[in-house]
């Protein structure tokens, strides 16, 4: 998959989470999940199990760190993906 | 200026079933913690709640380290609870009020608990409803110069929430300090700084939400009262 392909797809994973549904068509790498999404961090657990669940992997703990903007993210499930090719 | 870290659940808004398995709660609590919850005493709290309690603690932590550590990342396996008290009687009652402020815990059934963060070793204070659970946390065993509140909502929007929690954070900092141009904003690491006249008071706080609730702490236990009248 490429990284444009999993953006697109974090769109839907983000949506049930951000209560700033506008912005979710113009992210970028950059979009910061807490602080531009307005997402709460009481639900990053609840995103990082969605992507798990929806790409079969698993993130660890350590990845799951890392996860802080939609690039990040990116970088993480792309990993995760190639490792179990 | 000492630190103040808080954090505020509400048990509404959380997903009881996912909460439950372990693909979730192994993302949170350590398989230590998961033994603590076995230790007497926890068995009369739902496990969801029990794994909401330690995250809203392990936030707490977080957010005080935060403020000296801005580049700190919030991986909650590595804030230990290394112990936790539960109140000889406790039950999870309703909150029943729309809102309630106090300084220190003594008058209220609390949890206390322990946190280690690598070197770092922190103290919380937490209170169990059966609709919200909320966390204080700081570098010391005593609580009795740390100042909360907890509110109650109409609307759970940010926008809301941001402009509501400040609010009652000012009211209070107002009947207590009684400057006259108070103002909550944010440094550039995200955690809110008091100034009055735009110039940083040396009060340290801690600003949480979560649905229709939201919460502040801060310490006055190393400051001094010169405006107190």
């Amino acid at each position: 998959m490429t990284r444009l392909e999993i953006l697109e797809e974090l769109k839907i994973v983000f949506a049930p989470y951000t209560p700033n549904k506008e912005m979710l068509h113009s992210i970028n790498e950059h979009t910061d999940i807490i602080k531009d999404l307005k997402i709460n961090s009481a639900n990053l657990v609840d995103i990082i199990i969605d992507a798990e669940n929806k790409y079969h992997i698993e993130i660890d703990n350590e990845s799951a760190e890392n996860m802080v903007n939609v690039g990040t993210c990116i970088d993480v499930i792309s990993k995760k993906l190639e490792s179990i090719k | 200026m000492i630190n103040s870290g808080n954090d505020i659940i509400s048990l509404d808004a959380i997903n009881i079933t996912l909460a439950k398995r372990p693909q979730f709660y192994s993302k949170i609590l350590t398989d230590a913690e998961v033994a603590l919850y076995k230790k007497e005493g926890f068995a009369e709290m739902p496990f969801e709640h029990f794994v909401w309690l330690l995250w809203s603690i392990k936030e707490s932590a977080f957010k005080f380290l935060q403020r000296n550590h801005p580049f700190l990342i919030f991986s909650p396996t590595k804030f230990v609870v290394k112990h936790l008290w539960m109140p000889l009687g406790f039950s999870e009652t309703k909150f029943n009020k729309s809102q309630i402020e106090d300084t220190g815990f003594d008058d209220q059934m609390v949890l206390k608990g322990i946190i280690t963060i690598e070197s770092d070793v922190l103290f919380s204070r937490s209170l169990v409803y059966q609709e919200l659970i909320v966390s204080v946390v700081n570098d010391q065993s005593n609580f009795k110069n740390t100042w909360w509140g907890i509110k109650l909502i109409d609307k759970p929007d940010p926008q809301t929430q941001s402009r509501v929690v400040r609010k009652f954070l000012v009211d209070k900092l107002q009947r207590l300090f009684h400057f006259d141009e108070l103002r909550i904003a944010k440094s550039p690491h995200g955690y809110p700084l008091v100034l009055n006249r735009n110039k940083e008071v040396g009060i340290s706080v801690s600003l949480s939400h979560h649905d229709h609730w939201v919460a502040y702490s801060f310490s006055t236990a190393r400051y001094s009262f010169p405006n107190e009248q």
